[in-house]
């Protein structure tokens, strides 16, 4: 099972192809173990006639049989007993039920290079303190949320002096307090540390939309950051053109664009996508994305829109191999982008319109809600 | 967030609300009583606001998406007319003299409603349903209801106050047994609409003596007999359009045959026809994707779920059809994706007796000649609506309500006799 942390630990974060020889391996060996401890897993390859010998070359990655994350809110499948796993992480669940994905020690061991090299590629890692303003959810015991997790996690790459949450777990709920944040920025914007604020889009958009409206703003000292996560889920219909998102962080927050990065990921892929100093989203070496036709489910050639297939062998826990997210979007050749690399880039253009479902069915609330009593 | 005396209260006043609402409750009902035509008369006004647009922000505000389309649907259903229809037809014969004296209709007095989260503006609907008969309403808003039945009860209470004291509604979550316990112990008749749970749920907090009105979920189905030759569109297109998740969607196909190979044959006769409904019905590159995940999510459950089984899967674009071997009704993966068993008519009365209670529509497709006899087989068996399988899902004006007439199962008969 070594083939999964050579991937994570010898690969250049960006090196495709160069690293395609040994992600076909560690794919192979993951689908292998998926197959002998999975009995779903074991099943469905059967049905679709797969085994990992299929896998040749790196165009065979599209048999890969591709499970769709609405088969993980409903069914709650692992490779390993619980007791195995180093943790266990829920979706958002915008749409009222969660996916559970278990997580794996080497997992976890083959995250922390992965984290590290995409970190310092971009910049993220500095051994200057920062105050951390986050617009999303105190991670905490009452829930799971792998953007939570995400969130959380990218507040270690400058020493966190200081960590403010915007979103307070209150009386069962969560309580967003905008106001508290604004309050908080302009007193850490008078400070020579680094602010970093770590945001849900739509929420970082809301606030500034906020400030302007308010007449606030802040100039924030050299070297802050905005780091989004978490993608605009229900908030599509307000999604704003990204070059406004940018202005009006450099009017109320005084932070430049090329200081604003976005993070990419799903809780059934929690490979670390990050946004180049031109805002795309390049494939690392950790993963491999297939755009597949809405209707046929077929790979499409570069440049067609369609739902993103997202692959990588990184859990042993969970069969997330090849997961089809809600997203539609498209792939674009790396040099089209003008960063310097090379490894194609995503963009994120839609949701399939998988909306709050209501039935009146006998028994189809029941189905509909299945993965809901985690 | 509450609505009571005409007014939006936000849910830190519903002790309060609930603490004198016995008074209240006490103080209306001595009143004068609601006169339908009053209802009707403001449902007059609200229904042109409606038709006029005036209501569109409200609705955009919110409704989920799709509830214009919906609404527009229903709308025949608030007209002056059909609800005056449905005032003599439901009520009409109940009262008046009798040998020995005699008989008033009067409404239940007070009903609780637990209202469904399925469809925009039903909340309201049942509401109305109550207020028509002439009782006080409380409602017991569902979980997704985002404001839209608290501004429609504001709006029709702006246009006729005297509705005011016999509307409130209550954003109590199901959880809170000890509200909605309060709320049970005034009522009269508790309205249920939902699931088996919302239901058990409801019996228990119910007290002895209360009238339990109970709207549960459905399965409805199709029955096809001697169709070669019959058009299969409206069927695929009523599949596509409701998804399988009204309770008059048709979940199972079923053919009058006795054989599988029949059955085999219809599934790769009707999977294109499915496909060219769903083409049509998933425009957008996003709604297709959705058709596309759901199908494929049905197929892997297929495969998960019934590992030891030895249906037949037909799999097309963003539908499918699974071909069991039994003949029982039950839930189709829903979206798209139908279930078809082969129920020869001779087996139809047992197969559809166990589902007794549960059976709503049956969507009869056959030649004309064989249709009396087929639909009173269907009727025997306990279904409650027969209707062509692409208007399973169609409102018809003054058709009853899984096999009743709803309004007067919220009055009461009083027998008055004479010379006493």
């Amino acid at each position: 099972m070594l083939s999964r942390q050579k991937l994570f630990w010898l690969s250049r974060a960006y090196g495709l192809p160069g690293s395609d020889a040994r992600f076909l391996r560690a794919v192979r060996d993951n689908c292998a173990y998926h197959i002998k401890h999975c009995p779903e897993y074991r099943l469905i390859c059967r049905a679709e006639g797969f085994s990992p010998d299929c896998l040749e070359t790196i165009d065979d990655l599209a048999r890969l049989p591709v499970l769709p994350t609405l088969f993980f809110k409903r069914h709650h499948v692992s490779s390993m007993p619980e007791w195995r796993m180093a943790m266990k992480v829920t979706s958002s669940g915008t749409s009222g039920s969660f996916s559970r994905v278990g997580f794996d020690w080497g997992c976890v061991f083959a995250e922390i290079p992965m984290v590290l090299r995409l970190g310092f590629y971009h910049r993220l890692v500095s051994p200057v303190p920062a105050r951390y303003v986050i617009l999303g959810y105190k991670p905490g015991k009452q829930d799971k949320m792998g953007v939570a997790r995400t969130m959380f996690g990218v507040t270690h790459f400058a020493p966190p002096v200081g960590r403010f949450y915007a979103l307070k777990w209150k009386d069962g709920a969560y309580v967003p307090d905008l106001d508290g944040a604004v309050r908080t920025l302009s007193r850490w914007g008078r400070f020579p540390l680094p602010v970093r604020i770590v945001a849900f889009p739509s929420y970082l958009w809301f606030g500034m939309e906020r400030m302007e409206e308010l007449g606030l703003s802040v100039c924030l000292p050299r070297g802050s950051k905005i780091l989004l996560a978490g993608g605009w889920k229900q908030h599509y219909a307000q999604e704003v053109d990204k070059p406004r998102l940018y202005a009006l962080a450099r009017k109320v927050l005084g932070v430049e664009e090329e200081h604003i990065h976005e993070f990419f990921g799903a809780v059934e892929h929690p490979v670390f996508f990050n946004t180049c100093k031109k805002h795309h989203f390049h494939i690392p070496a950790y993963a491999r994305v297939i755009i597949r036709d809405v209707r046929t489910l077929k790979p499409l050639p570069m440049g067609e829109v369609g739902l993103v297939n997202l692959i990588t062998p990184l859990i042993n826990a969970t069969p997330v191999t090849s997961v089809m997210t809600d997203d539609l979007g498209c792939l674009t050749p790396g040099e089209d982008c003008g960063c310097g690399l090379s490894s194609p880039y995503l963009t994120i253009l839609g949701r399939a319109g998988l909306n709050d479902i209501t039935t009146c069915a006998a028994g189809a609330a029941e189905l509909l809600g299945k993965g809901e009593a985690f | 967030m509450i609505f009571a005396g005409g007014k939006i209260l936000p849910d830190s006043e519903r002790s309060a609300v609930l603490g004198r609402l016995e008074e209240d409750i006490s103080q209306t009902l001595g009143g004068p009583p609601l006169a339908a035509e009053t209802v009707l008369d403001a449902l007059e006004t609200l229904a042109a606001e409606l038709d006029s647009g005036a209501l569109d922000g409200l609705i955009a505000r919110y409704a989920p998406p799709g509830a214009r389309e919906e609404l527009d649907r229903v709308r025949p259903q608030i007209s002056r007319k059909t609800l005056e229809d449905r005032l003599s037809l439901e009520l009409g014969g109940l009262g008046g003299p009798r040998p020995f004296g005699r008989a008033e209709v009067r409404p239940l007095g007070v009903l609780l409603h637990i209202a469904p989260g399925n469809m925009a503006g039903l909340p309201a609907f049942t509401a109305v349903e109550g207020l028509l008969t002439g009782n006080l309403n409380l409602v017991k808003l569902p979980h997704g209801d985002k404001g839209l039945t608290l501004a429609v009860f504001q709006k029709l209470t702006e246009l006729e106050p005297r509705l005011a004291p016999w509307l409130y509604a209550f954003d109590v979550p199901s959880r809170d047994t000890a509200s909605l316990k309060r709320l049970a112990a005034l009522a009269g008749g508790i309205v249920t609409w939902g699931g088996d749970g919302a239901i058990t749920a409801m019996r228990k907090l119910a007290p002895p003596g209360c009238k339990l009105i109970e709207w549960g979920h459905r399965l409805s189905f199709a029955y096809l007999s001697d169709w070669a030759g019959l058009d299969l569109s409206p069927l695929a297109r009523h599949i596509l359009r409701t998804g399988g998740l009204l309770c008059s969607s048709c979940q199972v196909i079923y053919l009058d045959t006795e054989y599988l190979a029949v059955g085999e044959k219809f599934c790769k006769d009707f999977l294109p026809v499915l496909e060219r409904a769903a083409a049509s019905r998933y425009q957008a590159p996003g709604q297709a994707a959705q058709g596309a995940l759901y199908t494929r999510e049905a197929l892997l459950e297929q495969i998960v779920d019934r590992a030891a089984s030895d249906d037949l899967v037909f799999a097309g674009r963003c539908c499918s059809l699974v071909l069991r071997r039994d003949m029982e009704l039950e839930l189709s993966h829903l979206h798209g994706n139908v279930l078809v068993k082969r129920l020869p008519r001779k087996d139809l009365l047992p197969v559809l007796g166990r589902q007794r209670g549960r059976l709503q529509t049956a969507g009869l497709l056959c030649p004309e000649r064989l249709r009396e006899e087929l639909a009173a087989l269907l009727a025997r068996a306990g279904v409650n609506r027969i209707t062509a399988p692409g208007r399973m899902s169609d409102a018809f004006l003054q058709e009853a309500h899984d096999g009743e007439y709803p309004l007067r199962r919220y009055v009461r008969v009083v027998d008055v006799e004479n010379n006493f």
